[in-house]
C-alpha cells in the first residue's frame, strides 16, 4: 500500500526530501498529540497533510508512526480518513506498532455513525497483517449484519481481503457461506456485486484444493442464481452489470428459449453510454447464438451501429479499446462489414496504433464491389507525411492485391508508387511487386519494365534489396542489364552488410548464369569467391554448396536453383486459427487488444476467474496411453506448455508484433534462403523440446521435410481398404511435440457439445477413468488435468489403414453439468464425421460398464 | 481487479499514488513512465493506451495534462478500465472545479479520500459524483479559474482530449459560491465534433458528425428534467446504405445514424415525442451520444492550390470560404498544410487588411500553419505562400504536399440541426426557477482537404 519510494527527480520546493522536515513534523505532532484546544484539530490536519505528501512523492515517514497514532484520537473525520490512510500505508512495515491502532479501529467499527463504522472496517482489514488476523473476525461478522448497506459493502469486500491474509481464518469462520447467502437476499445491489466479486475470487482460490469450493464456483453459474441476478441488473451500477455480465456469459442456457429470453432481457444494454457495458452485452450475445448461425449473423448486424457509436464518442484511449473489438470481428466475418469500409478510413490525427488497425480493416473487408475506393483511399494514404503508417498503406494495397481478382487497376498502382522516387515507397513496394510476381508471374512483363528502371543505388533497404535481387535473377532474361547490375553489386559485395541481400544475390547471379551464361560467368565466379571468403555461416555454406553442385554437373545445378516454380496460391497465415478462436473466446479482455490468447501474456492465476478452459498448464501427460516409454523430462516438456511453443513461433513471424513486452522467440529472416522460402509456413522444429529421445526426434525432422509419413511404424499388411465402420489403429503412437504441432496447423474440422449422461459423470472422478475407458475404444491421450468438476483432455487416434492420418481431439468436461465440448481435428477430412460419431459413441458409454 | 491506480505530470511526478492489492512491484510508476515516453524512439509513435510489461499490465489515458495510469496482472476488460480512468477524471473535476496539475497537488487528500470510495480491493465501487457527495468530508480548495489560460472554446483544445471537451463551467459540485448561497442552474451543451474529407476536386468523400448532449446539472434537490428534441428526429437508417447521400438532404429531418444513452436517462416516451426524462446527477455527464453521417452542410470549403514558379520555387494558394450564417463567428481557426519535404525557406503573403492572422512555416516538420482568430459566416479569406525548394522538384509536385487540414470552433452553431426544443425543470414552488444555459458548439475532429 506505500507509494512507491521513487528517487528524488528534481528537488522543488513542493518536493522536500530531506530528514529534516520529517524530524519537524514529528515534533510538531507531538505538540499537538494531546491537544484539545480550539482550532487543535485544523492544525493537526495541516500537519497530517503535510505527511501524506510527503507519502506520495516517496518521502519514508513511517518513523512518524507512533505520533501520528497518538493524534488520531479524534471526532474528526477528515482527520481520521488521513489518520486510516497514513497506517493503511506503513501497517506492513511496522507490525508491532500496528497493534495500537486495533484498539481505536475496533471502537471505531462500533461507532454509532455508519460511515465511521465502515471506514474503520475498511482500514482494519487494509492492514494486512497475518497477526492482527484474530481482531477482524469479529468486527467483519456483524459488518455483515449491519443495518446500513454501505457497512455491508465494505464487509463484503473485507471478507475478501482476510481470505488474502488468512484463507484458513476466513474459511473457518464460514464467511463464504455467509456472504452467499447476502448474495441472493441483500436489498443493496452493491453489496450483491461485492458478495459476488468475493465468492468468485474466494472458490476459484479454493477451488484447486477443494471439491466443495468448485462445486460452489459452479453454482454461481446455475440458473438460479444468474436469473436472480439477470432481473435485477438495472438496479446495478455499471461496473457492477459488468460483473454480472461476466458471469452470464459463462451460464449454458438450456434451450435457445433461454437463449431469446436473455438477449430480450439485455438488449437495452446496448445503448448504454458506457463502452464496458456494451461489450459485455455483445460478449454475452455472441456467445449464446455460437451454434445459431443465422441468429449468430444478426446479432454481428445488430452490435455494428452500437460499436461504430463507441468507436467515435469518447476518449481516443476509450475508441481505441472498442475499436481493437470491431477489428477482432471484422477480421472473423469481414463480409458483414464490407459495406461499412468509410468507417474504417483514417483521419489524419489519430494516433499510428489506431491508423494501424484501421488499415488491416480495410485490408480485410476489401471486395470485388469497394477495392477500387479502398486503393484509392490507401493510395492517398502512402504519400501521407506519416512514413510508417505510409509504409502500413502500401502493405495493404499488396495484400489486397494478393487476395482479389482485379489485380490489374492494383498492379497499376503499385508501379505508380515506383514512380514517386521516395525512398520508402519504393523499398516497400518492391517487396510487394517481388510477392505478386510469386503469384501472379503473367504480370511479369508490365512489372519488369517499371522494374528494370529503378537504380539499385536508390534502394538500402535490405528487404527491398533483397526483392530487386531476386527480381533480376528470376526475370534476368527478360531484364536487359540484368547481369551488369548484379555484377556492379558482386563488386561492391563487402559494402554489402545485410546477409539476406548477399544470400539472395548469390542465388540471383546462378540463376542469371544460367539464362545467359557468356555475361554472367565473370561474375558468378567473383560472387563465389566473395561468398567462399565471406564471415557469414549461411553465406560461406551457400557458396560452398553452389560451387560443389556446379563441379558435380552443371544441368543438376539448375535444376535444384531455376526449377520451373509454381505460383504460389495462398501465402501462409500468420495466425493458426486455433489462436484466432481462443482470442474470440476470451472477447472483452486485454487478449483482443494484444492479439494473443491469454495464456501468451498472463501467468496461470491471473488470468481471471472461471477460465476453467485454460488450465493447460495443469495438464499431465497420459502416461498410460502410450505403449512406448515416457521418460519423465518428456511429460516435463510438454506439460509446461502444450500447444504453447507452436504458436509463439507462429505469432512471431506475423507482422502484428504491436510492441508489447511480449518476447516471443525472433524469426531470424536472414537465415532463410530463398530456396527454403516455400516450407516457410512449417513451423520451425526446435528439439529441446524433446531431449535425449532422438529417435522420434528425427522421426519428426523427417516429417517436417516432407520426406513421408513415418510417424509411427505402419501396422504389417495393411488390409485393404474397407468401407466404414472406421477402423482405429489399436497401437497408434504420437509423441507430444508432433501431436503440438498438428494440433497447430490443423483448423478444427467439427467443434460441438454433447451430453454425456449422468452416470457417465458420475463415473467420472480422475481423469483417468475417462483415459482407460477411451484406450479401450483404441482413442489414445496425450494428456489430461483438471479437478472435477472441469476436466480437460486431448485425445488422438489413428485411422488403421493409413498410419499417417491422425484425428486430433480436445475434450472439456464439466461433470457438474454433464457436458462435454469436444474439438476435432482431423488430417482426413473425408472419415472426420465417422471418427467424431465414433468417439461419441465411445464417451457415452462412459460409466454403463 | 485494478491493482494500482496513479496519476502523474508529463514529467513523471507521482501526483496521487493508490495501491489497492500489493501485487505489482512498487516501482510501476517509474517503469510506466519510462515506457511511455521511449516508446519507440526512432518511428515518434506514441504508447498504446495499454500494453504489457514483464506481466504486469498498465492502461493510461491523458486527460488535462495528465496521466492517468492503473494496473493488474489479471485479463481484464480494457474498455472497464480505460472507461473508469476516465470517469475518475471527471469525478475529481466535479469536485475541484479544474483539473490540473496545480488543482490535483492542492487537493490530493481529497483525491485520496475519492480514490477510498470508487475502488475497494481493486474492485470498482462507484464513480457517481451523487453516490459519492455523502462520503466526501474534505472541502475542495479552488484553483483560481482566473489564473488559468483564458477558458471558453479554446480551452477545450489545451486539455488535449480532442474527444471529450470539458464545458467552461469550472464551479465545484460542492464548493459554495462566494456570499454563501448556491446558484440555481443547469448546463446543457451540444457539442458536435465534425470530421469532413474533401476529395482533390473539393467533393466530400466522407463526412460524419460525433455529438453529444453533456449536462451539468447544480440543481438542489434533484428535480426531474425533461429535454425535448427535434420531433422528426429518426434513428437508425434502415436497409439504406449508410453513405447514400442522394436523399433527405431538403426534408429537414434530422437522422441520426445510432445513439446512446446515460443510464439515469427514461426513454419511456421518446418514441412518441422524441423527449427524454431523467433526474440529473450531480456533476457533468453525457445524457447522449449520437453518431450522423447523413449529408450535412460542411461549415467551411477549402481550396488549396499549388503550382510550380520556376525552378526550385512553387506557389501555394489557400481559400477558406466559410458557408455559414454571418450572425455566427467560428474562431481559434487553424490551417495546416505540409509541404514538399526539400523546403527550406517560404515567404506568406496576406490579402490587405488582414486581421487576427499569423502565418509559420514549421521547418522541423515542413508545414505551414496559418492561424485565424475569428472568421465570420459568408466571408472569404485567402493566404499565399511563396515556396523556395533545396532540389528540382520531382515530377508531380502535388504528391509530395498536402493534405490540408483545419481545425476551429464555431459557438452557436451545430452541423446536424440537432435541437433542444425545451428544458422543462419540475418546479418546486412558484419561484423557483434556475438558471438554464443550452449552449451549441461545433468543432473540428477531422476536417481534411485533399490535394
Amino acid at each position: 500500500m506505500a507509494p512507491p519510494a521513487l528517487p528524488q527527480k528534481s528537488p522543488s520546493p513542493s518536493q522536500p526530501s530531506g530528514k529534516g522536515e520529517v524530524a519537524d513534523l514529528k515534533i510538531q505532532l507531538r505538540q499537538h498529540a494531546g491537544s484539545r484546544a480550539p482550532g487543535a484539530d485544523d492544525a493537526k490536519r495541516e500537519l497530517f497533510k503535510k505527511v501524506i505528501s510527503y507519502m506520495t512523492i516517496g518521502v519514508d515517514v513511517s518513523s512518524l508512526f507512533s505520533e501520528m497514532v497518538m493524534c488520531s484520537a479524534t471526532s474528526d473525520i477528515v482527520l481520521k480518513k488521513m489518520c486510516y490512510l497514513y497506517v493503511g500505508n506503513y501497517a506492513k512495515g511496522n507490525p508491532d506498532l500496528a497493534l495500537l491502532t486495533i484498539n481505536f479501529l475496533q471502537k471505531d467499527c462500533r461507532d454509532e455513525d455508519p460511515m465511521i463504522r465502515g471506514l474503520a472496517l475498511r482500514s482494519l482489514c487494509s492492514l494486512r497483517l497475518a497477526n492482527l488476523v484474530e481482531y477482524l473476525v469479529g468486527p467483519l461478522g456483524s459488518g455483515l449484519k449491519d443495518n446500513n448497506s454501505y457497512v455491508r459493502t465494505v464487509a463484503a469486500i473485507g471478507v475478501l481481503k482476510l481470505y488474502h491474509i488468512s484463507a484458513a481464518t476466513c474459511v473457518d469462520a464460514d464467511f463464504p457461506s455467509t456472504l452467499k447467502a447476502l448474495l441472493l437476499k441483500d436489498s443493496d445491489a452493491q453489496v450483491v456485486a461485492n458478495c459476488l466479486s468475493a465468492l468468485q475470487e474466494i472458490w476459484s482460490l479454493e477451488a484447486a484444493t477443494s471439491e466443495e469450493a468448485s462445486r460452489e464456483r459452479e453454482a454461481l453459474l446455475s440458473k438460479p442464481v444468474i436469473y436472480y441476478l439477470l432481473n435485477r441488473i438495472k438496479e446495478f451500477n455499471e461496473w457492477a452489470q459488468c460483473l454480472v455480465l461476466d458471469l452470464v456469459v459463462k451460464y449454458i442456457p438450456s434451450d435457445s428459449n433461454e437463449i431469446f429470453d436473455i438477449m430480450n432481457l439485455l438488449e437495452d444494454r446496448l445503448q448504454h453510454a458506457n463502452g464496458a457495458v456494451v461489450l459485455a452485452t455483445i460478449k454475452v450475445f455472441l456467445h449464446l447464438t455460437l451454434s445459431m448461425t443465422d441468429v449468430h449473423q444478426q446479432v454481428y448486424e445488430r452490435i455494428k451501429a452500437p460499436l461504430l457509436t463507441l468507436v467515435s464518442s469518447g476518449s481516443q484511449e476509450q475508441s481505441y479499446a472498442v475499436l481493437s473489438h470491431l477489428h477482432l470481428l471484422v477480421m472473423r466475418a469481414p463480409m458483414l462489414f464490407s459495406s461499412d469500409y468509410k468507417h474504417f478510413y483514417c483521419q489524419y490525427n489519430e494516433p499510428s496504433y489506431v491508423k494501424k488497425l484501421k488499415l488491416e480493416m480495410l485490408t480485410a473487408v476489401a471486395n470485388e464491389s469497394n477495392t477500387y475506393e479502398i486503393v484509392t483511399e490507401l493510395c492517398e494514404y502512402a504519400a501521407n507525411v506519416d512514413v510508417p503508417i505510409a509504409r502500413e498503406s502500401i502493405r495493404a494495397v499488396g495484400k489486397i492485391a494478393l487476395q482479389q481478382y482485379d489485380v490489374n487497376a492494383i498492379v497499376d498502382r503499385l508501379l505508380q508508387f515506383l514512380e514517386m522516387e521516395k525512398d520508402y515507397v519504393t523499398a516497400e513496394t518492391l517487396v510487394l511487386v517481388k510477392d505478386l510476381l510469386r503469384k501472379y508471374p503473367q504480370w511479369s512483363h508490365d512489372c519488369i519494365a517499371v522494374v528494370g528502371n529503378i537504380s539499385s543505388k536508390n534502394v538500402q533497404e535490405p528487404k527491398a534489396k533483397a526483392a530487386l535481387i531476386w527480381m533480376l535473377g528470376e526475370y534476368s532474361q527478360d531484364m536487359l542489364d540484368a547481369p551488369y547490375i548484379l555484377e556492379s553489386l558482386i563488386e561492391n559485395w563487402d559494402d554489402e552488410h545485410s546477409a539476406e541481400v548477399r544470400l539472395h544475390l548469390l542465388t540471383a547471379i546462378l540463376k542469371c548464369f544460367f539464362k545467359r551464361p557468356p555475361e554472367t560467368q565473370k561474375a558468378l565466379g567473383a560472387a563465389l569467391a566473395a561468398g567462399l571468403a565471406d564471415s557469414h555461416q549461411d553465406v560461406h555454406d551457400r557458396a560452398l554448396f553452389y560451387y560443389r553442385l556446379l563441379q558435380y554437373n552443371v544441368s543438376v545445378a539448375e535444376s535444384v536453383v531455376n526449377p520451373p516454380k509454381q505460383a504460389v496460391s495462398v501465402f501462409a497465415d500468420t495466425q493458426s486459427s486455433e489462436i484466432k478462436d481462443r482470442i474470440f473466446d476470451e472477447f472483452n479482455s486485454l487478449s483482443v487488444i494484444y492479439q494473443k490468447p491469454s495464456y501468451m501474456f498472463t501467468d496461470k492465476e491471473h488470468r481471471g476467474p472461471f477460465e476453467f478452459s485454460e488450465d493447460l498448464g495443469s495438464l499431465s501427460v497420459g502416461v498410460e496411453s502410450a505403449d512406448t516409454v515416457s521418460p519423465a523430462q518428456r511429460v516435463e516438456a510438454s506439460d509446461n506448455d502444450l500447444l504453447l511453443s507452436t504458436s509463439e513461433k507462429e505469432e512471431s513471424r506475423g507482422p502484428s508484433n504491436n510492441g508489447s513486452a511480449y518476447s516471443a522467440p525472433v524469426y531470424d529472416g536472414s537465415s532463410i534462403s530463398m530456396a527454403a522460402s516455400q516450407t516457410q509456413s512449417v513451423p520451425t522444429f526446435q528439439n529441446q523440446a524433446l531431449p535425449a529421445y532422438t529417435p522420434q526426434a528425427i522421426l519428426a525432422i523427417d516429417d517436417l521435410l516432407g520426406l513421408g509419413p513415418s510417424v509411427a511404424p505402419a501396422p504389417a499388411a495393411a488390409p485393404p481398404p474397407s468401407p466404414p465402420p472406421l477402423k482405429l489403429n489399436p497401437k497408434a503412437v504420437i509423441d507430444p511435440s508432433t501431436f503440438q504441432r498438428k494440433w497447430g496447423q490443423l483448423s478444427v474440422s467439427l467443434s460441438k457439445e454433447i451430453s454425456m449422461g449422468s452416470k457417465g459423470a458420475a463415473a467420472l472422478t480422475t481423469p483417468q477413468v475417462l483415459l482407460r475407458h477411451m484406450q479401450g475404444h483404441s482413442i489414445q491421450c496425450i494428456a489430461s488435468g483438471g479437478q472435477a468438476p472441469n476436466f480437460k483432455f486431448f485425445f488422438y487416434a489413428q485411422k488403421a489403414e493409413e498410419p499417417a492420418a491422425f484425428y486430433l481431439v480436445e475434450c472439456v468436461v464439466n461433470t457438474f453439468s454433464s457436458k462435454a465440448q469436444i474439438k476435432f481435428k482431423a488430417e482426413d477430412q473425408s472419415t472426420n464425421h465417422a471418427f467424431s460419431a465414433l468417439f461419441q459413441s465411445a464417451l457415452s458409454t462412459l460409466g454403463m460398464s | 481487479m485494478i491493482s494500482q491506480f496513479f496519476v502523474l505530470s508529463l514529467r513523471g511526478d507521482n501526483i496521487v499514488f493508490r495501491d489497492y492489492r500489493g501485487d505489482v512491484p512498487k516501482g510501476s510508476a517509474e517503469i510506466f513512465f519510462r515506457k511511455v515516453k521511449f516508446w519507440k524512439e526512432d518511428e515518434e509513435e506514441e504508447a498504446p493506451p495499454v500494453f504489457n510489461l514483464d506481466g504486469v499490465n498498465y492502461f493510461h489515458v491523458k486527460v488535462a495534462g495528465l496521466l492517468f495510469v492503473a494496473t493488474t496482472r489479471v485479463n481484464m476488460s480494457p474498455s472497464l478500465v480505460l472507461e473508469l480512468l476516465q470517469r475518475i477524471a471527471r469525478v475529481i473535476k466535479d469536485y475541484l472545479g479544474v483539473l490540473n496539475e496545480d488543482s490535483l497537488r492542492k487537493n490530493f487528500v481529497l483525491v485520496y479520500e475519492l480514490l477510498d470510495e470508487v475502488i475497494d480491493f481493486g474492485y470498482v465501487q462507484t464513480t457517481s459524483t451523487e453516490v459519492l457527495k455523502s462520503y466526501i468530508f474534505n472541502e475542495p480548495i479552488v484553483v483560481d479559474a482566473a489564473r488559468l489560460p483564458p477558458l471558453g472554446p479554446a480551452s477545450m483544445f489545451m486539455q488535449g482530449t480532442k474527444r471529450m471537451p470539458g464545458t467552461a463551467v469550472t464551479k465545484s459540485v460542492v464548493a459554495n459560491e462566494p456570499g454563501g448561497r448556491k446558484r440555481e442552474e443547469i448546463f446543457v451543451d451540444i457539442i458536435e465534433k465534425i470530421s469532413v474529407t474533401f476529395s482533390s476536386s473539393g467533393y466530400i468523400l466522407t463526412s460524419e458528425i460525433d455529438g453529444t448532449i453533456q449536462m451539468k446539472s447544480y440543481l438542489t434537490g434533484n428535480p426531474e428534467i425533461r429535454l425535448a428534441l427535434n420531433e422528426d428526429l429518426s434513428i437508425g437508417r434502415d436497409g439504406r446504405s449508410i453513405y447514400d447521400y442522394s436523399s433527405s438532404s431538403g426534408g429537414g429531418m434530422v437522422i441520426l445514424d445510432d445513439c446512446n444513452f446515460h443510464e439515469s436517462v427514461h426513454l419511456d416516451s421518446f418514441d412518441i415525442d422524441r423527449t427524454l426524462t431523467l433526474v440529473p446527477p450531480d456533476g457533468e455527464f453525457p445524457v447522449m451520444n449520437y453518431r450522423m453521417t447523413q449529408e450535412f452542410k460542411p461549415p467551411f470549403r477549402i481550396n488549396a492550390l499549388i503550382e510550380e514558379a520556376g525552378p526550385f520555387r512553387a506557389e501555394v494558394i489557400l481559400k477558406i470560404r466559410a458557408d455559414f450564417s454571418s450572425n455566427i463567428t467560428a474562431n481559434t481557426i487553424l490551417v495546416q498544410l505540409p509541404v514538399p519535404t526539400y523546403t527550406n525557406r517560404v515567404s506568406f503573403e496576406l490579402e490587405p487588411g488582414a486581421v487576427g492572422n499569423t502565418t509559420d512555416f514549421r521547418e522541423a516538420n515542413k508545414r505551414i500553419e496559418w492561424g485565424l482568430k475569428k472568421i465570420v459566416g459568408g466571408s472569404e479569406h485567402t493566404l499565399r505562400a511563396k515556396l523556395t525548394f533545396s532540389q528540382e522538384p520531382h515530377a508531380n509536385i502535388m504528391k509530395e504536399a498536402g493534405p490540408v487540414s483545419m481545425t476551429f470552433t464555431i459557438p452557436m452553431y451545430n452541423a446536424s440541426r440537432l435541437q433542444v426544443r425545451y428544458l422543462q425543470i419540475a418546479k418546486k414552488s412558484k419561484t423557483y426557477n434556475p438558471y438554464r444555459w443550452v449552449r451549441y458548439v461545433t468543432q473540428a475532429n477531422s476536417y481534411v482537404a485533399r490535394i
